[in-house]
């Protein structure tokens, strides 16, 4: 096992470096960074023109990728716009641990840029996904004990209906219902958006009260998805010989269901949660967007719309670091949940 | 009563019990397993109202009127003449839902296909063979993983965004980014399928009848195909299902991005996002479209969760 | 732990009731008066829709979380920006809701009012030909600055800060994002602390409206200029705890919030207001949705579907003119643009066959009023000139005259074997997409085919070294808002010069316009300090582009701010929106 782990990683860095040149050529030709730096106007051409230079994006696409991956102190670059390149570069580029700084928010380094979000997206989506979790165990294991009785049918429709929203809408309706329209019928409501109110400041019971929406919004949305595949799996597994053989047995039914049933249920289980698991980094997009948490999930999205190419593949190369670990430790957990599975 | 014949070579034939049914095939067993599950026959039949209400209904109302501007009848409530209301330029809504629903349709069908394709022979191939072609195919799954959606999606909106030019099938019109869209959905939603299927294959492959099948000298396609295969379809077919429903409603969140359909074509996801900024001030623009769309997720849903209650012959509750 | 999923479905159906509720409770408020801007704005205009039977609390009432606060206690104000400043260090930045809090905390040498006329903040009167301020030739500009200038840490702020700031800006060590009109200085000095002299190489009419938008601490900044050797990475530009204006900088959490604490040494006064607290909130539904419920007490970038539920709310609506006018550029490009728009005649007759008075009316609720040029509502535009009227006989009319005519019977004319069938882009704003749908179908009335593309703002606004659509001729008619340097009209970016080509990529020119007369004429325009003589210069541009429709106008697009009323003394200004915020006060 030992050495199908440092196999799995060796294989990682070859991969690894592969995506990050496939985003980053993606991300060169998204579009202009340049574009909006006017503001609200059109970029002046003699400002494009300087800026392109001082920023070293008038060099061709697999130099500014070579300064990205192992810096730019040992080159010069010509800021003055004479023609010679006279000051030296200072960055050290990735692998020696400099992300560079981000375009947008100018000079500031991008570990500084997402670490400050990091930790807001990581309360929600981790308190999110345990929300989840619990819950559609609850209901997939509920559901597949009880299939076809009429709360299965229920709880079927209720988690499909709530899936089928398209989430930004579920998010909006959720705000007016318990933020603007409890609050003008005089009942007690949540807060609209942000992690907390100014005049009281940021105490953990206001950032948890400002949590209870989005994270009501993200559970929602993912009930059906998970507690469809825990109800499928366990049906599966409660209908092997094996079960059959325990209730012949007399086993008590809790423990059919928990150790015979679910043990073997969970395979399948850890796969979808393993593979989701990375994605928290990533934050959720629109969940974030609309209640306007500041979260990691903006800032992809912000920083994707200006072209801040920095930023953008600090975020993704940290996705894909965190995705390729992570699909190492569920084939660790295949093989230590099913011990038929063998890794040749 | 039951009287036995010696055959010469042993074997003893038992006749019929009269109390015993005929043997029935899969597909007449199917069927019968499905009809219990009631909320999968409520699902076939609002799929079938609403495939009816949308392509039916071309046949009444024209794509012109679908199209037809009034601002001066602009976010009007349903009325006669207008049943579901106007939008916000004056059109009549229901004729919206009808072509919209065309699109959002074809979406969310031609994504699962290339999802589930893509998916089953990369996952069946990658868990059967293993060793090498197992690492290389799921590090390219992986890669896949890692890119996100919605940056493909911008890409590949950049790269095609202007050039796909509209396309005529069968007298309808529509934008090019339909193509893209479906392109982008089925690309990146085929590694979850992939990985079921291989930790199914990878399950499956030890044991006894599969076993048995290479002892007795099956060939590899036919041990893929005819044995292991069958016995994953129950997640094949959840995951087939979810994803027609993950298609369409990945249509409406990319349509909330601003990526989607490109107007004036509409689909039940760009409706939604159009109708975001009302949702207080005029309740007509979302309710029908997201009506549509959450009957038809649900009913694809029920009806998946029926065809593998009804193929999987262990599916039963303790 | 079975009842779980009953309470679920419960909760579910509760949630469906009030929602139901909530759909009956709202009947849609009817529009405002429409106002119309034939100057530019003025003050507060209250637009109250008459009163909707409904139960409102008013915002004000409402202390969120909290028991209701005592009036003793601090004075805070929260704005809603939907976009987070990228960096705050004036230099780095052109984005517009980074530079409208310079007032705040940063300050200009003057800024203006809200009728949009220049008022002196740091300088004692505004510099003139009468007052000696500018020379006879119009080549030098000299400032007086008034005695008891104060950066907030008690140093004197003199001429050496205004310097300090024009060397940082030239210096090619720093990426800033703009050099003009620094770059047409030719010397600037200061021979006493309190004036400044500056000697620009030709005449610069547009001074007034382009310089000294925010200064530099030299004392905090020289240091870190020296040691760093660029300004690039300075901490002052994430954290500008130094600063001139009435408010301090407190602190900025990234994606969350950003404080403005009152400047107790601001040496015009202590400001009323004791804080100043910035949410960003990227959502405009959630934007609303959160005015609506008191988080916050001004907004701006209000769509107009939303004005008359925000009025119905209790906010106050007040427009802005700041000099933005949307409207169709075409390519006239005779090689890549398509052949009929190149013909002045087709031009109008898109002129004519464009209802953009009922666009305005119903798309826009009346708000505002089509644009007849670039230049709309400053004194600039010759008055004689209206927008287009809406006559699609008239246009069917050209078109003919023009030899476009539909011979084959497909509803779309042609010529030499060449539909009328061309490519109208813009980006994905919601108004945008609506206005193609209205005008594609109001151009098919009178035979003009068009198709439809929409890009988002960073492909669509790509130069052309970087494949943008507008700028690499993709687009024949192709739709925006821009502004020239308002309030001043100067702009150059339709010279001939500026078309882009692959020697010129960042031409700005995208159109194409290259008519020699009018180049001659904006080339003029900036070096005339005679106010009479630029006048005339731009009757005649603004003329020219009208009748030859170069520019074909849709709307002025001023800026609205939603206001809760418990916010009084308000006044808002075209170019530097909070002026007087130092007079700012909570009820």
């Amino acid at each position: 096992m030992t050495r199908y782990i440092i196999r799995r990683l060796l294989q990682a860095i070859p991969l690894l470096f592969i995506i990050s040149m496939i985003l980053f050529v993606l991300m060169q030709n998204m579009g202009d960074p340049l574009a909006t730096m006017g503001g609200r106007t059109v970029t002046k051409s003699a400002d494009r023109e300087r800026l392109s230079r001082q920023l070293g994006l008038d060099k061709p696409i697999y130099v500014q990728y070579l300064y990205w991956l192992i810096g730019n102190d040992w080159a010069k670059a010509d800021l003055d716009g004479d023609g010679i390149p006279e000051t030296p570069g200072t960055r050290k580029g990735v692998l020696r641990g400099d992300f560079g700084t981000s375009l947008l928010n100018r000079g500031v380094p991008v570990t500084k840029v997402i670490g400050d979000r990091l930790p807001n997206t990581l309360l929600l989506m981790v308190t999110a996904e345990l929300v989840i979790i619990v819950g559609s165990m609850l209901i997939g294991i509920y559901s597949a004990l009880n299939q076809y009785s009429t709360a299965d049918n229920i709880i079927s429709t209720a988690t499909f209906f709530l899936y089928s929203l398209p989430i930004f809408f579920f998010a909006l309706v959720v705000m007016y219902i318990f933020a603007v329209n409890f609050k003008r019928w005089g009942l007690p409501y949540l807060p609209t958006v942000g992690m907390f109110e100014p005049q009281v400041g940021k105490t953990p019971a206001q950032v948890a009260w400002h949590m209870v929406l989005p994270v009501a919004t993200l559970s929602f949305v993912y009930f059906a998805a998970y507690s469809r595949y825990i109800r499928s799996t366990m049906l599966e597994a409660m209908g092997k010989d094996y079960i059959r053989t325990a209730k012949a047995k007399g086993l008590p039914r809790p423990e059919i269901i928990y150790i015979h049933g679910l043990k073997n249920a969970a395979l399948p289980i850890v796969t979808v949660v393993a593979l989701d698991l990375p994605f928290l980094l990533g934050g959720a997009l629109v969940t974030e967007r609309i209640f306007a948490w500041p979260g990691t999930g903006r800032l992809f999205l912000d920083h994707l719309a200006r072209n801040d190419t920095a930023v953008v593949m600090g975020l993704l190369m940290m996705i894909a670091v965190a995705v390729v670990l992570f699909q190492i430790v569920a084939d660790v957990l295949y093989a230590w949940l099913d011990p038929r599975i063998r890794y040749k | 009563m039951e009287t036995t014949a010696e055959k010469p070579n042993g074997i003893v034939q038992l006749p019929l019990d009269e109390l015993e049914t005929p043997p029935l095939s899969l597909g007449q067993l199917t069927w019968r397993r499905f009809r219990r599950h009631r909320m999968a026959i409520f699902g076939g039949v609002s799929l079938i109202l609403i495939f009816l209400y949308s392509f039916g209904g071309a046949l009444f109302i024209s794509e012109a009127e679908a199209n037809f501007t009034a601002t001066g009848d602009r976010l009007q409530p349903p009325s006669r003449e207008h049943p579901m209301g106007t939008d916000t330029i004056g059109r009549d809504i229901m004729a919206r839902t009808i072509y919209g629903g065309q699109i959002s349709i074809l979406i969310g069908i031609t994504a699962m296909i290339v999802e589930v394709l893509l998916g089953v022979t990369i996952g069946s191939m990658a868990g059967f063979f293993g060793g090498k072609l197992d690492s290389l195919l799921m590090r390219m799954t992986e890669a896949i993983i890692v890119i996100p959606q919605i940056f493909l999606l911008l890409v590949m909106a950049k790269f095609f965004g202007g050039s796909i030019p509209n396309i005529t099938i069968l007298g309808r019109t529509f934008s090019g980014s339909v193509v893209i869209i479906i392109v982008i959905i089925g690309i990146t939603s085929w590694p979850y399928l992939a990985r079921i299927v291989r930790a199914e294959f990878l399950s499956l492959k030890e044991n006894e009848f599969v076993l048995a099948a290479r002892a007795t000298g099956t060939s590899k396609r036919e041990i893929i195909f005819r044995h292991i295969l069958p016995n994953s379809m129950a997640p094949i077919i959840v995951a087939a299902t979810l994803g027609v429903a993950n298609a369409i409603a990945a249509e409406a969140y990319i349509s909330f991005l601003g990526l989607g359909v490109r107007p004036p074509t509409a689909t039940w996801g760009n409706m939604m996002e159009s109708a975001y900024n009302y949702i207080e001030s005029a309740w007509w623009l979302w309710l029908f479209p997201g009506f549509l769309i959450s009957m038809t997720v649900l009913s694809i849903n029920f009806l998946g969760d029926g065809l593998r209650d009804a193929l999987d012959p262990h599916s039963r509750a303790a | 732990m079975f009842q779980k999923p009953f309470v679920r479905s419960l909760l579910f159906m509760l949630i469906a009731a009030s929602f139901v509720l909530a759909g009956c409770a709202q009947p849609a408020a009817p529009t405002a008066a429409p106002v119309e801007p034939t100057q530019p704005p003025a003050a507060v205009e209250p637009t109250q829709a008459p009163a909707v039977a409904e139960p409102t609390q008013p915002p004000v009432v409402a202390e969120p979380t909290q028991p209701p606060a005592a009036p003793a206690e601090k004075k805070v104000t929260t704005f809603i920006w939907t976009q987070e400043f990228d960096t705050l260090n004036p230099l780095y930045t052109n984005m517009w809701f980074s530079t409208i809090t310079h007032q705040w905390w940063n300050c200009w040498a003057w800024d203006f009012d809200e009728k949009n006329a220049p008022r002196p903040v740091l300088v004692k009167e505004i510099p003139s030909v009468e007052n000696g301020g500018i020379s006879e030739d119009g080549k030098t500009i000299t400032l007086k600055l008034r005695e008891d200038l104060v950066w907030s840490d008690g140093t004197p702020l003199t001429a050496d800060d205004f310097i300090f700031t024009y060397e940082m800006t030239m210096s090619p060590k720093n990426a800033v994002a703009a050099t003009s009109p620094y770059d047409k200085i030719e010397k600037i000095e200061a021979p006493d602390p309190q004036t400044l002299v500056m000697t620009f190489k030709d005449p610069y009419a547009p001074w007034v409206g382009t310089l000294w938008h925010g200064l530099l601490p030299k004392h905090i900044l020289q240091p870190v200029f020296d040691s760093d050797g660029t300004l690039d990475k300075a901490e002052w530009s994430r954290a500008p705890t130094v600063g001139c204006g009435p408010f301090v900088f407190a602190e900025w959490e990234s994606g969350s919030f950003a404080r403005f604490v009152a400047n107790e040494k601001y040496w015009a006064g202590r400001p009323k207001l004791d804080e100043i607290f910035v949410r960003f909130v990227p959502d405009d539904a959630s934007q609303i949705a959160a005015l609506k419920a008191g988080d916050g007490d001004l907004g701006t970038f209000i769509a107009y579907p939303d004005m008359p539920d925000l009025e119905a709310a209790g906010l106050t609506l007040v427009k802005t003119f700041s000099g933005y006018n949307e409207g169709y550029y075409f390519l006239l490009d005779p090689a890549k643009g398509h052949p009929a728009i190149q013909d002045v005649k087709v031009r109008q007759a898109i002129a004519y066959a464009t209802n953009r008075q009922k666009l305005t009316e119903d798309l826009l609720l009346g708000k505002t009023v089509p644009a007849a040029t670039m230049w709309d509502a400053t004194p600039y535009i010759d008055p004689s000139i209206t927008p287009y009227p809406y006559d699609p006989e008239k246009a069917k009319a050209l078109l003919d005259e023009a030899g476009w005519v539909d011979t084959n019977g497909d509803g779309v004319r042609e010529k030499d074997g060449t539909d009328l069938s061309f490519i109208y882009g813009t980006t994905t704003r919601e108004i945008r997409k609506d206005t193609q749908a209205v005008v594609q179908q109001e151009l098919a009335a009178v035979g003009i085919k068009v198709e439809l593309q929409n890009f988002d703002s960073d492909i669509y606004f790509a130069g052309y070294g970087e494949g943008g659509p507008a700028a690499t001729g993709q687009l024949d008619m192709f739709e925006y808002s821009t502004v020239p340097q308002f309030p001043d009209p100067d702009t150059f970016d339709f010279l001939c010069a500026e078309i882009p080509s692959d020697e010129k990529p960042s031409g700005t020119n995208w159109e194409g316009w290259c008519d020699p007369e009018l180049d001659a004429l904006f080339q003029k325009q900036a070096t005339e300090v005679d106010f009479a003589a630029r006048q005339q210069t731009f009757y005649q541009i603004s003329k020219m582009i009208y009748d030859k429709v170069y520019w074909l106008g849709l709307w002025q697009d001023p800026d609205f701010y939603a206001v809760n009323p418990k916010l009084l003394n308000i006044k808002f200004s075209g170019v530097t929106p909070f002026f007087n915020i130092a007079e700012w006060d909570l009820k």
